[in-house]
């Protein structure tokens, strides 16, 4: 592989978080009483599983140059849905919670892309508005599910380090990552991100693209809800910020930008493991909470001061002039830096 | 071909469906309050003046602290998602100060809200970070930080004199005429000061104003200080009302403060907005959520009127706009 396509930060930031976190958690024995066993893998992709899908759902928005906070309230009411509806049978449960996702991500996608509205008011909106409903529908109260063996069923280990619940989601990033490889949708996805009106003037069909990215997220989001549900045995009408924040993680460490237009489901992917091998080094090393709290602030702290387009360009500004000052002819990395 | 008559006639045209959709627009707003205050007039106590006080004091916290959050939007810089746990942090200092008296405590705690807040707004400002993922992670700094101090347990007053916020002067909460000033104070320096009218132009175009030479870094930052200082006011009320503080204390006043700038009408691209325009918003949320209460629907339904109150307020303003300005 080509060292400029390593360098490339899509591939950079996901590659560097997976060898960095790999890192902590093989030496989790030298710095803790604990010892790792296979159980610390399995746990490391049940992590993985609980916030995939989200993650996967959210990166995907960003690529379109889109934020869809509402990932957490699909993610909520997915999970409510296929406790309420699955009670009988889990099918109903999985198909009603998908069939809402897709029903919300359907109209979110037609207001953004057909009136062109922000969509993070929007899907703001949407959030507080799906909390509530979550909340009215279960009574504020969180409700267990009793078909106990789905909830055995999603976690039983497979392979030793897998579950159901895991492979679903990882089938998912690949499933992903093989569409935006193999079809123009990647390229096209893309385009949007970055500039959507020359992608537009090419040709892209920008409405119909950010349509289905809604309703894919909303799908997405819905289907990972209702998999910690059936996990779990109970649905919880207010998760709180943290998957939200863990989300967002996630994929900027899997290399897409906010500003849109760069990524990849592959680097999705390593951004999500990422994270769930640090939060089960933080379980196994037990941290108190507020310190991985501080760790994960820092992270997306640092993350988003790096990626802030004006501080980039201060510093492509004095990288040049000081390039300039030593050699007159400008290197050739330096284009890229533009690009 | 006299180009001149059909550009013109080609403009009229266009212009018209335009200012027709406006129209249409007013008329339905104009429609939908006029159905909500039948709805309120035909529901039992809410034509009372006890209830229009309930109103009032319910908007007034969310109301302060959405007014420091409309010199955020107005800037330019979006949101922030920071709110409840700035309000949480700096009712903590409020209620550990309060040894020292209740003006320095009051002073001590809003200065600390709007450092902190003016922290985030200087990295939005100077670098142009991203200011929704920025403060989403300065949530879980401050979340973090509060609770390894405190080692998560509830801060209570260390003096008597926090009491006095908790006064009813003409039997009115104080909190409800500190947002009546609050409100003018924010709409005076939107309107009278150069540091409100070069906020407006930053949030209108960024790169404009910087080619215009106004100190776009140092404005938002200005800005983002204020927000974080009525946020700490909110704190003083809700820490006093509560006699403690712990991590919780902010609850979920993040949304209920972007719901209630939103439902004011105010773009959340930045450029306009006013406290008047949230002011109105807090209320219409606040009474919103009133009726619902008095007609005995849950808070979830409640929770979920105000999302979609905000929802349409968004989409209608957004049309509205796009008409006005073709």
């Amino acid at each position: 592989m080509k060292w400029t396509s390593v360098r490339r930060p899509e591939t950079l930031l996901p590659v560097s978080s997976i060898a960095l976190t790999v890192l902590a958690f093989v030496l989790i024995p030298t710095y803790t009483d604990s010892t790792l066993a296979s159980f610390d893998v399995y746990n490391t992709l049940q992590v993985f599983a609980r916030l995939g899908l989200i993650a996967l759902a959210l990166g995907l928005t960003m690529i379109a140059g889109e934020f869809d906070l509402s990932v957490v309230g699909v993610y909520t009411l997915g999970g409510m849905l296929a406790v309420q509806a699955g009670q009988h049978h889990w099918a109903y449960g999985v198909l009603a919670a998908v069939g809402a996702g897709v029903a919300i991500g359907l109209v979110q996608g037609l207001l953004v892309a057909g009136l062109a509205l922000p969509s993070m008011p929007v899907t703001l909106a949407t959030y507080i508005a799906l909390l509530g409903l979550t909340s009215a529908l279960s009574g504020g109260l969180t409700k267990s599910y009793t078909n106990a063996s789905v909830t055995l069923w999603v976690d039983q280990p497979v392979a030793t380090f897998f579950s159901p619940r895991s492979l679903i989601t990882l089938g998912l990033f690949l499933l992903a990552g093989a569409v935006l490889t193999l079809t123009r949708v990647g390229r096209e996805l893309r385009a949007i991100g970055s500039n959507r009106r020359a992608s537009r003037v090419a040709g892209v069909g920008v409405g119909r693209l950010l349509v289905a990215t809604f309703v894919v997220s909303g799908a997405l989001s819905a289907l990972g809800g209702a998999l910690l549900a059936f996990s779990l045995g109970s649905a919880n009408p207010d998760p709180g910020t943290q998957p939200l924040i863990l989300a967002a993680s996630a994929a900027l460490l899997g290399g897409v930008s906010l500003a849109g237009g760069r990524g990849h489901p592959l680097g999705l992917l390593g951004g999500t493991v990422a994270v769930a091998l640090l939060a089960e080094v933080a379980t196994v090393a037990a941290f108190p909470s507020y310190v991985t709290q501080l760790f994960y602030a820092g992270l997306l702290g640092v993350i988003v001061v790096v990626d802030a387009p004006d501080l980039h360009d201060a510093v492509v500004r004095l990288r040049t002039r000081f390039r300039s000052s030593h050699d007159p002819t400008p290197a050739p990395n330096q284009i890229e830096d533009f690009a | 071909m006299s180009s001149l008559t059909t550009r013109s006639e080609a403009v009229r045209y266009r212009l018209r469906p335009r200012l027709r959709q406006v129209g249409l627009i007013d008329a339905l707003v104009l429609g939908a309050v006029v159905a909500a205050a039948a709805v309120g007039l035909a529901t039992p106590r809410f034509a009372t003046f006890a209830n229009a006080k309930a109103i009032l004091t319910s908007a007034s916290l969310v109301g302060i602290t959405a007014l420091g959050l409309t010199l955020i939007v107005i800037g330019g810089s979006a949101v922030s998602l920071a709110i409840s746990q700035t309000v949480a942090a700096t009712g903590m200092i409020f209620l550990a100060a309060q040894s020292l008296g209740l003006v320095p405590a009051l002073v001590i705690g809003v200065v600390v809200g709007g450092l902190i807040t003016a922290g985030q707004g200087a990295v939005v400002g100077y670098a142009a970070a991203n200011p929704v993922v920025l403060t989403i992670a300065a949530s879980f700094a401050i979340a973090g930080v509060a609770t390894g101090v405190t080692g998560g347990t509830s801060v209570s007053p260390t003096g008597p004199g926090y009491d006095r916020l908790n006064a009813t002067p003409a039997s009115i909460p104080l909190s409800v005429y500190a947002l009546v000033a609050a409100a003018a104070l924010v709409e005076w320096v939107l309107r009278r000061t150069a540091f409100g009218r070069s906020l407006y132009l930053i949030g209108e175009n960024r790169a404009a104003a910087r080619a215009a030479g106004l100190p776009v870094g140092r404005t938002t930052t200005a800005a983002w200080f204020g927000a974080g200082a009525l946020f700490a006011v909110t704190a003083a009320f809700t820490a006093a009302f509560n006699t403690a503080a712990n991590v919780n204390l902010g609850g979920t006043l993040t949304f209920d403060a972007i719901a209630a700038v939103l439902a004011g009408g105010t773009p959340i691209s930045g450029g306009s907005g006013s406290a008047g325009r949230t002011l109105a918003g807090a209320v219409l949320i606040a009474a919103t959520s009133d009726i619902l209460l008095l007609r005995g629907y849950s808070t979830g339904i409640q929770v979920m009127v105000k999302g979609l109150i905000v929802t349409v307020v968004v989409v209608l303003v957004h049309l509205r706009t796009r008409g006005r300005r073709p």
